[in-house]
């Protein structure tokens, strides 16, 4: 837009001859206090004021580059970090865990089917097959542990990592001696063998890939909070709209001095100003907007999954550990029940909370794990009778071959959900990180070109007084 | 912490509870009179039980030590995961049968020197009742060398929760694949129907039962074997992983032993029976005290800590542990229980 020039004006005229700039230095010895120093600060005349004005406006533009673009990027590595570091740990963490609890299922589980008379020295198919796939999640667990170990410095954080890390050995060679005893028909060593295993599965390895995962959920809740606060993009809108109201002000009052009615440099630092906090203001509302679609349907769900998930696991380690166990005790049986009641499906439990929180997909997937959960329970509620009855062969039937369809079919469910849920937080996480894009270059553009614009027209209007 | 040279700077005055195992009742009361004697101002209170009772009275803090001769179950840690399991020595079960008017066929030998020899899937079957009578086809054909009576086999087991019945049921799991799919094995079990058979509530109630019930076949841990030997009970050679029949000697039961002293774990949870070889006695166990590792009282664990180490290192000279023909824990696994009772706070 072209500053239209309505009668030339000449500058104002200086001050009259004889007219003193300041004030008689009787006057200024009678002023006291911060009268006096706010008079000292105070420029008079309109060239002094013009020169106030493009300091003022100078320091504003820079202010708003500092602020607007550190917002901008404590917004966007927030939204960064979520989208591709912490839920991303996040889900390795529960993977990590579930690679444990699957290994320790699956080779229990192979063991006592198939620890019946074997040719000596050697394994059935089946538990070929599930070593194989032992020897996997255990390599898994490996990886997953590598890609955590560096993500948090907290030292119960390094505990955990430094218990998985020592007893993985002690766990797969508890293993080994039990495929050994097992293949040599020596059924009661090969057990107590997989006590120990297990054991150490469910009083160190799992308990610390537990508190890893909280961890690493910690950070996908502080992450989220970070891309999402209010206060900082409040205050960075909150000081454009002051230096749009200072600029135009300033248009005003140098209208008045000068009759023109529009100063170039002033216009086009408001300008500036203006769109790029506009595009501030939109971006951040994109990404909030995305961020909580991938928070609320994607990593909300995916965490209440990831526990029904590890409780699910939990459930059947359990239920299998009391079969080798041969105790007829009741604390399994209760931890069990305990379980149960707060995987659900019903009202507070975390299959309802992850079918409220989730999409339809979500809602769809779960819908086979509630369909089998009480059965499933059913059958593992029959399996501890048995057990403490002390008839271990029925409780082992039951446990290994009857409650295993139940079981896959309650983690199928989940695993399906589970995969929904990712998938929206990774399309709106990525999403909302993107909304960012080169705002923070933009905002310092800005800013600069707000600050020489500035100083350009209002250094033209001083000119005019030379 | 080894304390055992120091005794009286280490375990001022007090009291230890201690109940559980049958089997190792008797040595528990050699020990604790021994180490009153070398430390009068500490008591050791014993009484038995039952495994099971050791087991539980130790993880509800009922008492300081629980014995057991069977490690815990997988569920008693993760309920009590403070618990520790600590061999204190090396014992071993027999079976026991009565039967009289057994003989060899070879002019000379005396009652005494005669053990009729089983394997683990006839003594199944004598227990599921497949087998009846003492001079079946299948048990004459391990005893060549014997006259076997024409009497019924009457099985006696424990009546309630017990470690004897653990290693008997683990015996005859091994190999076989009817017995551990059908009964298994455990403290405690569900017994086949067998219309001549009997229960007996504690070890020395099954050397009465026995003694009194002709075709009688039991089990028994060895500290009661002076016993039954006395009372005119024989005591089965066992067939072993290497397929030699061998009854439960020093040589034999410590052989068993080092089979599996090298895959014993830190928490020395092992099931040691059938193991290979042809010189061992497949029946073999260890003694576990069941101890906290959390005392009530740094005192409760100094006492504690210093009676087990006396237990697992002086308590097991021959002088003590031959009174029940117990043998002693081999090196690595003193060191393991040393590290296991240096956990005890």
């Amino acid at each position: 837009m072209a500053a239209t020039i309505a009668t030339p004006t000449p500058p104002p005229p200086p001050p009259a001859a004889g007219q003193p700039a300041v004030p008689p230095a009787g006057t200024r010895q009678a002023r006291k206090g911060s009268a006096g120093l706010i008079a000292m600060l105070t420029p008079n005349g309109t060239p002094a004021k013009i020169r106030a004005m493009l300091a003022a406006l100078v320091v504003l533009s820079l202010a708003w580059g500092a602020i607007g673009a550190w917002v901008v990027a404590t917004h966007a590595s927030a939204a960064d970090s979520l989208a591709h570091a912490d839920e991303p740990y996040s889900m390795d963490a529960q993977r990590l865990y579930l690679a444990l609890a699957d290994a320790d299922v699956r080779i229990t589980t192979s063991f006592l089917v198939d620890s019946q008379p074997v040719p000596q020295g050697t394994l059935p198919q089946s538990t070929l097959a599930a070593r194989q796939q032992f020897d996997a999640d255990l390599s898994s667990a490996g990886n997953y542990l590598a890609l955590l170990k560096n993500s948090n410095s907290d030292p119960r954080f390094t505990a955990a990592v430094a218990a998985i890390a020592g007893g993985l050995p002690r766990y797969a060679r508890a293993v080994a001696i039990a495929e050994t005893e097992y293949a040599q028909g020596i059924t009661p060593t090969g057990d107590s063998a997989m006590e120990v295993a297990s054991e150490e599965a469910h009083l160190t390895l799992l308990p610390a890939a537990g508190t890893i995962y909280q961890f690493e959920n910690k950070a996908v809740s502080s992450s989220s909070a970070e891309a999402t606060s209010l206060p900082a993009v409040i205050l960075a809108v909150g000081l454009a709209l002051i230096g749009v109201i200072l600029l135009v002000l300033g248009q005003r009052w140098l209208h008045r001095r000068t009759n023109r009615v529009f100063n170039r440099g002033l216009v086009v630092a408001t300008a500036a100003l203006a769109v790029s906090a506009l595009w501030l203001t939109i971006a951040f509302g994109l990404a909030r907007s995305d961020m909580g679609t991938a928070i609320g349907q994607g990593a909300n769900p995916a965490e209440t999954l990831a526990n029904a998930s590890i409780k699910v696991q939990q459930i059947r380690g359990d239920s299998i550990l009391n079969v080798i166990a041969r105790s007829g005790g009741t604390s399994l049986p209760a931890d069990s029940l305990a379980r149960a009641a707060e995987v659900g499906p019903g009202p507070g439990t975390l299959l309802d909370a992850a079918t409220k929180a989730g999409n339809a997909k979500v809602t769809a997937a779960l819908s086979q794990t509630v369909a089998a959960a009480p059965a499933w329970y059913a059958v593992n509620k029959k399996g501890y009778a048995l057990g403490g009855a002390y008839q271990f062969t029925d409780e082992q039937n039951s446990v290994l071959k009857t409650a295993a369809g139940g079981y896959g079919a309650m983690q199928a469910g989940i695993g399906d959900a589970l995969d929904a849920a990712r998938a929206t937080f990774t399309s709106a996480a990525n999403s909302g990180a993107s909304a960012y894009g080169q705002l923070e270059a933009i905002v310092i553009i800005a800013s600069l070109l707000m600050a020489g614009a500035s100083a350009w027209g209002l250094s033209r209007r001083l000119a005019e007084y030379q | 912490v080894n304390t055992a040279a120091a005794p009286a700077a280490a375990s001022p005055g007090g009291t230890l509870t201690e109940d559980g195992s049958g089997l190792l009742q008797p040595l528990m009361g050699i020990w604790a009179a021994a180490y009153h004697q070398k430390s009068p101002d500490m008591t050791i209170k014993v009484s038995g039980g039952g495994s099971t009772k050791g087991i539980n009275d130790a993880s509800e803090g009922a008492v300081d030590i629980g014995a057991s001769d069977a490690y815990l179950s997988s569920g008693d840690v993760l309920k009590n995961p403070a618990l520790l399991n600590i061999p204190l020595v090396v014992s071993a079960q027999s079976v026991i049968y009565n039967l009289p008017g057994l003989k060899s066929k070879t002019p000379g030998v005396n009652a005494s020197d005669i053990h009729v020899q089983l394997t683990n899937a006839v003594l199944a079957q004598m227990y599921s009742g497949a087998i009846t009578m003492w001079n079946d086809p299948q048990i004459e054909a391990l005893n060549g060398g014997l006259d076997l009576p024409a009497i019924r086999v009457a099985p006696l087991h424990r009546l309630k929760g017990s470690g004897d019945t653990f290693l008997f049921t683990s015996y005859l799991s091994s190999h076989n694949y009817t017995w551990n799919t059908s009964v298994g094995y455990g403290t405690q079990v569900v017994w086949p129907k067998v219309s001549t058979a009997q229960a007996a509530d504690g070890s020395a109630p099954m050397i009465t039962q026995c003694v009194k019930t002709p075709g009688c076949v039991g089990y028994n841990g060895v500290s009661y074997l002076r016993q039954e030997q006395s009372q005119g009970l024989g005591e089965a050679a066992l067939q072993n992983g290497g397929g030699h029949f061998t009854y439960p000697t020093a040589a034999t039961i410590q052989a068993e032993v080092n089979n599996f002293v090298a895959i014993t774990p830190p928490n020395e949870t092992i099931s040691m029976i059938f193991g290979p070889g042809g010189d061992t006695y497949p029946l073999v166990n260890y003694e576990y005290a069941i101890v906290s590792r959390h005392q009530r009282s740094s005192a409760t664990a100094a006492q504690l800590r210093d009676f087990l180490n006396w237990v697992i290192t002086k308590g097991n000279d021959a002088s003590f542990v031959d009174q029940v023909n117990f043998q002693p824990l081999p090196q690595d696994l003193q060191t393991l229980s040393k590290a296991q009772i240096g956990l005890i706070h």
